[in-house]
């Protein structure tokens, strides 16, 4: 599902973001990737979503070089990705529904596709009774479900979620860590990139550890170990 | 500033209108009034009349004869009574037969006055009597060249400035929403869903731009029009006329030219700030 080949990202002068990066990812499996601040984690979920291109290597997608991929095919790939990220990144002028719906709207779906998809999506995230709700309205674990609910609206293969618990209290985290499994359940490939090793510990996926852009470890059924 | 642009190129055409007018009026005028002797003879008179008939310069020959002249003068002069009593101590008509030459363009003047001199006909010629037309269209035509360089100046630096600031508005407005259009990249919007809102808008501002021209525009030549009758006369200056039968052509052409400004300077704009 997920392929880096000797993958490096060197941020001009001479940063190096991650380096020689090699790790494949099956279909339907939840790898988290853990490692201390700076250690190039995000750079390799914004490498996964194109948000960044590789310095070297090559990367692939369900089978799609996504290494060289042009600015309009950057669109198509996160048709196919769900992203998830700290700080939500909600629209505050609209409500929950339309959050959700958004993703689809930018799509060109039909209005009417669109009013069958996104309560399903809202009653996976459980939120169905605060869709007409604000972002500012909510709390900080059910604006992270809106998120969730915003990337799984495309029905993606692929779910990046970058630090999703990074805001948020113990409980909520909790709730968000099993609306991820659940979502892995359903079949979805989740990416959970995280320094939370609560989290990391209680779910007993598969763990990839980062050390100065470099994977020092790759284990089944992991825990945290830094 | 899109406004200004384009009421600076419709003021432009308003005087092209009313110079090509003036210009034309002119040159209907133009013509050449040639007194004969009283004692010139019709087949002199004649041969004087085919010969500049055959000139390419000449548009029209009109023969006033020596009668005819007589009592155009009694009907001018008739409640002239010192005037019409030396009329008859003169005991006979005084009056010569006349030509009234009309040319096409001023320029043909000169061609029509050097023919005048031609030997079959030059003794029999009392006067030649000619204004100046070429150098009153020189005139009208310096005035409305000089008005019409600084208006296309003008039109120039209001383009230039409109360009800017729609250059400005386009980045303050992807400014203002480069968070929603962070989000709209992050779950696959196309390039174009999140461009075409900045072009669209542009569009719709040189719409209304050019629908408030259009609106400002006809009650203002429809105002302007009796006003120059002054100079016209009975003529009319014809700009109602022209703006009615001409608008579609304006005012779409300078919707199209006004689109195209915009969206080169969104495009610029968008180039440079909107990294999708």
């Amino acid at each position: 599902m997920i392929r880096f080949k000797n993958v490096s990202k060197i941020y001009p002068p001479n940063v190096v973001g991650v380096e020689g990066v090699s790790l494949h990812v099956k279909p339907g499996e939840f790898v988290s990737i853990v490692g201390k601040s700076g250690t190039g984690k995000s750079t390799l979920a914004k490498l996964l979503f194109a948000e960044e291109r590789p310095s070297r290597g090559k990367i692939e997608i369900g089978g799609w070089d996504i290494t060289h991929i042009s600015d309009r095919d950057i669109s198509l790939l996160r048709r196919q990705i769900g992203v998830v990220f700290q700080d939500f990144k909600l629209l505050p002028k609209k409500t929950v529904y339309e959050n959700v719906a958004f993703a689809l709207q930018v799509a060109g779906e039909r209005p009417r596709r669109i009013r069958e998809v996104v309560p399903k999506v809202l009653e996976i995230v459980n939120l169905s009774n605060k869709s007409d709700r604000y972002p500012k309205q909510l709390s900080g674990g059910e604006q992270q479900r809106v998120a969730i609910g915003r990337a799984l609206v495309h029905s993606p293969k692929i779910l990046i979620a970058d630090e999703p618990t990074g805001n948020l209290d113990t409980l909520n985290s909790r709730e968000i860590m099993d609306l991820l499994t659940k979502i892995n359940e359903f079949g979805t490939t989740v990416a959970l990139v995280t320094h939370d090793r609560d989290m990391v510990n209680r779910i007993k996926r598969r763990v990839i550890t980062l050390e100065e852009g470099k994977i020092v470890s790759d284990v089944e059924e992991g825990r945290y170990k830094l | 500033m899109l406004l200004l642009t384009l009421i600076t190129i419709n003021i432009l055409l308003v005087m092209n209108v009313v110079t090509d007018r003036a210009i034309s009026l002119v040159e209907d005028r133009v013509e050449v009034s040639v007194y004969f002797y009283n004692y010139t003879e019709d087949t002199t008179l004649s041969s004087a009349v085919a010969y500049l008939r055959g000139l390419s310069q000449v548009r029209n020959v009109e023969t006033v004869s020596a009668q005819e002249a007589y009592e155009q003068f009694v009907v001018r002069h008739g409640d002239d009574e010192q005037i019409m009593s030396s009329l008859e101590e003169l005991g006979e008509n005084p009056f010569g037969p006349s030509l009234i030459v009309k040319a096409h363009t001023v320029e043909d003047f000169e061609v029509i006055i050097n023919a005048l001199d031609n030997p079959q006909f030059r003794d029999a010629i009392r006067e030649k009597d000619f204004s100046d037309y070429q150098s009153i269209v020189e005139r009208i035509r310096a005035t409305s060249d000089r008005v019409r360089t600084f208006g296309v100046a003008l039109a120039v630096v209001f383009l230039l400035i409109a360009i800017l600031i729609v250059f400005n508005t386009v980045r303050m407005g992807i400014f203002i929403h480069r968070e929603e259009i962070a989000i709209m990249r992050l779950v696959g919007a196309s390039n174009w869903f999140i461009k075409a809102p900045f072009l669209l808008e542009m569009i719709f501002l040189s719409l209304i731009a050019v629908g408030i021209t259009m609106v400002m525009v006809y009650p203002v030549v429809a105002f302007l029009e009796p006003q120059m009758s002054v100079y016209f006369g009975a003529e009319s200056s014809g700009l109602v006329a022209y703006f009615t039968e001409n608008g579609l052509l304006i005012f779409g052409g300078e919707f199209l030219a006004l689109v195209l400004v915009t969206l080169f300077s969104t495009g610029l704009a968008m180039r440079k700030y909107l990294k999708v």
